[in-house]
């Protein structure tokens, strides 16, 4: 849902140019305090340079963004105060090890001495790198890289979360791991997530944001897909006879067979409490046997692959 | 402050655990004891005038390798995305890395100091143009690496930002040989950006607000055009 109050980060019509080159066009999108958000677009689609606008790293050719009520441009450096970005591929000063560099980042970030030693135990103990903090982080696996960068980003506490591609080279149960983090900081911390996988961000954030060619197609794709329902209906009949039966029904859009089972169906319709009811009424006084009618759940990927084809008329 | 410390120690523990400073500064010593003990034996003279003209030299070929990585190489590792996202502000850190840079320069000119340290022992050298030439060179110092440090901030290929510094070292190095060529008033405009021209005083035992005053323009410019460099993104 689109947050109407007091939004932690928001966007109003951003436009970022490299070059002679769009990179990101016309974006505007608002996030209000302890939402997970994923950012979802195809590579080379503007994600990192939204999340680079974001934190700061770049500036905007046209537009305005603000974080925590602090504008990008103005006052930068209390965007960053309230902010922290874990960029893609986690990168890291390779020649230090674990704990100096998690040492050094809490010093930038202002907390010294006994505070120091106190948020680095505690987000090294929160993300497990208790064995790795006297390793160089030159020497590190994939995963423990990316731990470690998330590691930095919650030193400080900071209000917003940006996280771009947390989870791309990590195997399946570091995967898990990292999506248990994410989720566990719901509430405490505002955060964005970019990824170019669609179950993976479908699995951590609340909403959805799908971005293609720079151009923001929908802020929350959940929604998109909520709004319409799609019901799988088993029945022994034609495609024909079940669309002539259902097509009185009130609401009812679409009716088509399903191309990967033979006497299935789906059918899309508004949604509305008595569909299901109405639906078995019509097919039962068609004399049509229902062996079942299921709702399937929201498809973010019938949405992600809608709007991404034709991106145009969906925006 | 207590977060400019911080990044100050992260970029000296950077430079001098590398092994670049410990060659430079072999190097460094290893060329200039040779050429002082020449000069020293052949000219009988307690003098470090010629020395101060030879490390003038060195520091431009060196200078280059020491700040080449500064910006270049957190672009390429892209850990800048890190730091410039970090609520610290750029002037910060580009003077971080200009203090770390200068700390080696310091190291080196404090190394040559055991010449001086020689002359003391065995002559009765004139102090004054010992004093001066140091003086000098950590100024001239300056004026390099802040140039080195902008021709780093400018490129994510360390070669690339050596190569830019050194070819303009070398320019403003010889720049004054061909500016007496030129006519009026262009001759004084080009002669007065020869790095030659400006050191010169200073190695042999004269300060001029003038030569002090272009040192330190010259490294007020560049740091402030390092930090227009990394402010526009």
């Amino acid at each position: 849902m689109l947050p109407v109050v007091s939004p932690v980060v928001f966007a109003e019509r951003v436009t970022k140019w490299y070059g002679p080159r769009r990179a990101v066009a016309d974006v505007s999108f608002a996030i209000a305090p302890g939402e997970i958000v994923g950012l979802l677009g195809p590579n080379g689609s503007g994600k990192s340079t939204i999340f680079r606008m974001l934190t700061g790293y770049l500036v905007p050719t046209s537009g305005r963004i603000e974080v925590a009520g602090h504008d990008v441009v103005e006052d930068s450096l209390g965007v960053r105060r309230a902010i922290s970005y874990v960029p893609e591929d986690a990168p890291l000063y390779d020649h230090m090890r674990v704990g100096e560099f998690l040492n050094f980042m809490a010093g930038i970030k202002g907390l010294h001495g006994p505070k120091t030693r106190a948020a680095v135990e505690e987000v090294a103990e929160r993300l497990d790198l208790a064995r790795v903090m006297k390793l160089t982080t030159g020497k590190l696996s994939r995963g423990f890289r990316q731990r470690v960068s998330i590691a930095q980003a919650l030193l400080g506490d900071p209000k917003v979360l940006v996280l771009d591609e947390p989870t791309s080279g990590l195997d399946p149960h570091q995967v898990i791991a990292v999506r248990d983090l994410i989720q566990s900081l719901a509430g405490r911390h505002t955060v964005l997530l970019a990824s170019h996988i669609l179950p993976e961000i479908e699995k951590i954030a609340s909403r959805v944001m799908i971005l293609l060619d720079g151009v923001l197609l929908t802020s929350d794709a959940l929604k998109d897909a909520a709004q319409d329902l799609t019901l799988r209906l088993s029945a022994e009949a034609t495609e024909d006879a079940v669309r002539g039966a259902t097509k009185a029904v009130a609401g009812v859009r679409e009716v088509t067979a399903d191309p990967d089972n033979a006497g299935r169906f789906l059918v899309k319709a508004e949604r509305r409490p008595p569909l299901a009811a109405d639906l078995v009424s019509a097919l039962v006084a068609a004399q049509i046997p229902v062996r079942e009618l299921t709702e399937l759940r929201p498809d973010l990927e019938r949405v992600f692959l809608d709007l991404t084809r034709q991106p145009k008329a969906a925006a | 402050m207590r977060s400019f410390a911080v990044l100050l120690r992260k970029e000296a523990t950077a430079l001098f655990s590398s092994p670049i400073a410990y060659v430079l500064m072999t190097v460094f010593l290893l060329i200039m004891g040779y050429s002082f003990t020449l000069t020293l034996f052949l000219s009988h003279q307690p003098s470090m005038v010629h020395i101060f003209f030879q490390m003038f030299v060195l520091f431009m070929l060196t200078a280059p390798l020491i700040t080449m990585r500064l910006f270049a190489e957190e672009r390429k590792l892209k850990t800048l995305e890190v730091l410039l996202t970090a609520p610290v502000s750029e002037v910060a850190i580009v003077l971080a890395k200009f203090l770390a840079a200068m700390s080696l320069i310091v190291v080196m000119l404090v190394l040559s100091g055991a010449y001086a340290a020689a002359l003391a022992w065995f002559g009765d050298p004139d102090f004054g143009p010992i004093y001066s030439g140091y003086f000098g060179l950590l100024l001239f110092g300056a004026a390099l690496v802040g140039t080195g440090l902008l021709a780093s901030a400018l490129t994510a290929n360390q070669v690339i930002a050596a190569l830019i510094s050194l070819s303009v070292f070398l320019l403003l190095w010889i720049i004054d040989n061909f500016g007496w060529l030129l006519p009026s008033p262009a001759d004084t405009l080009v002669v007065n950006l020869s790095l030659s021209v400006h050191f010169r005083p200073f190695a042999v035992g004269s300060i001029y607000l003038s030569d002090v005053g272009f040192f330190l323009s010259v490294t007020l410019l560049t740091l402030l055009l390092t930090v227009r460099a990394l402010a526009r993104r």
